[in-house]
């Protein structure tokens, strides 16, 4: 079993180099969806076995369902992670669980990996009341026993939103920012504590991106494309960048894993771009350094950007994935000179552009969208649902197909992906109906949920 | 208090009873029928439906453009009766709202 928790230490690692040696996942937690799907049935965590010595290899092996319908699981994250390692009385032990559509948080106890339980329910006017945040995304554990978690919207479903924070009994302790002057919307956050910064994304706000994605909300700068950096412990936000017009959409953000870089990268989905950041001089300068460009599909009258939905880097910080959710293919880049990641492996997984093949006899709908890669860089996870709004504009067939779970091989010597074909996770055979499937974590930690203080 | 009755055509015509300061949803779960939903304020639309006859007040909707309305979706979380109506109602109600601006209409 992976190591979470040792009587000399607190969770997680005590570095980059010590995670990347861990054991490998045995099991893997991720979000599955009804809402926006003809089933009327709650949303749920499964917890999926990855064990390839297991007999239950590539299966749902569990099934928690929220008590309400209508959430929308979206992303998910720890109580603690190892910006904790230092503390043995903290362990990696709650999932917070926010629902993006209905505001409410679920707080879920993994004290029993494989069957995780419901611990705690914070109601949407409770967060609204105290605090007027709606919509909450990405969950990122303090080094102090808070949680943070990024909130797209006020009471009414305007930007820009804010932070609210959660103390370590998971009651509301109130707004994360003093100061947020220039904050159009929000999105991801990621901080870095040796350089006393975080850093925020945008997306929109949750009345315009609820109901689905429509072009006149771009052209009426009603879509981000800002990056904003803060003042980790002033909470204030002390420099924006706007990266324009060929920068919309601004949406995961990542920082090296090495604590002691400035270096990060966000990919802008909308533009289909990539941007690498880092501070020079004490400013923070960010640039283009990968675009994808938009492709002509025979008779559709504008070309389809790719639209990158999520990146991420491997715990070595040697290689940075990203998923082109539209065009279909999912890429490896090498980013050892970070100002010119060198494409290395390419891999097809769905797409409107008709490029992919079959996994055991499956026709891969949706496309590429949210990352997971194991600690030692060798195994990442896809799943193809973005958003169920959006899911139903793009793809419409994911409905009636449910989300398909694959895992990928990655050669982290010469670079190259291939589809691992022994393993195939089929969300639309779950028993309340298909399913779609989103973020993945494990329960020992992974490429996108610590942060070394 | 008025009382309106709505009939649900894709749901074997069932009718459901709704006061008038009673959001339609709300008046389906009290009955135990499971239709979508998502915000409950009217700024998402997974609870749209497609109002076939009858007079809805539903003045604060958000999420609706202006040729969804003339097209009489509803949502239902912020939609009161005003008059007995019929509903188209969930997804398959849906889906001329979700379309791909990058895909040519048919």
């Amino acid at each position: 079993m992976t190591q979470t928790h040792t009587p000399c230490c607190g969770p997680g690692y005590a570095s980059p180099e010590a995670a990347m040696r861990a054991d490998s996942e045995k099991l893997l937690y991720t979000t599955a969806l009804y809402v926006g799907s003809d089933v009327q049935a709650p949303d749920y965590l499964a917890t999926v076995d990855v064990d390839p010595q297991s007999p239950a290899y590539s299966r749902v092996i569990h099934r928690l369902p929220m008590p309400y319908l209508g959430d929308e699981l979206h992303h998910f994250g720890w109580n603690a992670c190892s910006s904790c390692h230092g503390d043995p009385g903290r362990s990696r032990r709650f999932l917070i669980l926010p629902g993006i559509r209905s505001s409410r948080i679920y707080i879920v106890d993994t004290e029993e990996a494989r069957a995780p339980r419901l611990h705690k329910v914070l109601e949407p006017e409770e967060i609204k009341a105290k605090t007027n945040l709606t919509a909450p995304h990405t969950v990122h554990c303090l080094a102090d026993g808070q949680v943070m978690i990024s909130m797209l919207g006020d009471g009414e479903g305007q930007g820009p939103g804010g932070f609210l924070l959660l103390d370590e009994r998971f009651e509301i302790a109130g707004r994360w920012e003093n100061q947020a002057d220039g904050m159009r919307f929000n999105y991801d956050f990621w901080y870095q504590p040796r350089h006393n910064v975080m850093v925020s994304s945008e997306w929109g706000a949750p009345r315009t991106f609820y109901p689905g994605f429509d072009l006149a909300d771009v052209a009426a700068g009603r879509y981000g494309r800002r990056i904003h950096f803060w003042d980790w412990q002033q909470r204030a936000l002390v420099q924006s960048v706007d990266l324009g017009e060929e920068g919309l959409i601004p949406l995961e953000l990542r920082f090296l894993h090495n604590p002691e870089s400035t270096r990060g990268f966000v990919a802008a989905a909308l533009s289909s771009n990539l941007w690498h950041w880092s501070r020079q001089n004490g400013d923070w300068q960010i640039q283009k350094v990968v675009d994808v460009p938009a492709v002509e599909v025979e008779g559709w009258p504008i070309p389809v950007p790719s639209l990158i939905t999520d990146q991420l880097i491997s715990m070595d910080d040697r290689y940075l994935y990203f998923s082109n959710w539209l065009h279909g293919d999912l890429r490896q880049y090498d980013i050892g000179d970070p100002l010119h990641p060198k494409l290395t492996g390419q891999v097809w997984c769905g797409g409107l552009l008709g490029k992919s093949g079959q996994v055991q006899g499956h026709t891969l709908r949706g496309g590429p969208q949210m990352l997971q890669l194991s600690l030692d860089g060798k195994r990442l996870y896809v799943t193809n649902s973005l958003f169920s709004t959006w899911d139903n504009q793009f793809y419409p067939d994911l409905n009636a197909a449910g989300s398909y779970l694959l895992q990928i091989d990655c050669d982290t010597e010469r670079g190259g992906l291939a589809i691992n074909a022994d393993f195939y996770v089929d969300f639309g055979k779950e028993p309340e109906g298909p399913a779609r499937a989103h973020e993945m974590r494990y329960p020992g930690g992974d490429c996108t949920s610590d942060i070394w203080i | 208090m008025s009382t309106y009755r709505v009939e649900m055509v894709n749901r074997d015509g069932q009718v459901l009873v709704v006061s008038a300061e009673q959001s339609i949803l709300a008046a389906a779960e009290a009955a135990g029928i499971a239709l979508p939903f998502g915000c409950r304020y009217g700024v998402c639309i997974t609870c749209a439906a497609r109002l076939i006859a009858g007079k809805v007040e539903h003045s604060r909707t958000v999420a609706l453009k202006p040729e969804q309305l003339a097209a009489d979706f509803v949502l239902l979380c912020v939609a009161h009766l005003r008059s007995d109506s019929r509903l188209q109602v969930g997804l398959e109600s849906q889906w001329e709202l979700y379309r791909n601006p990058w895909r040519p209409t048919i």
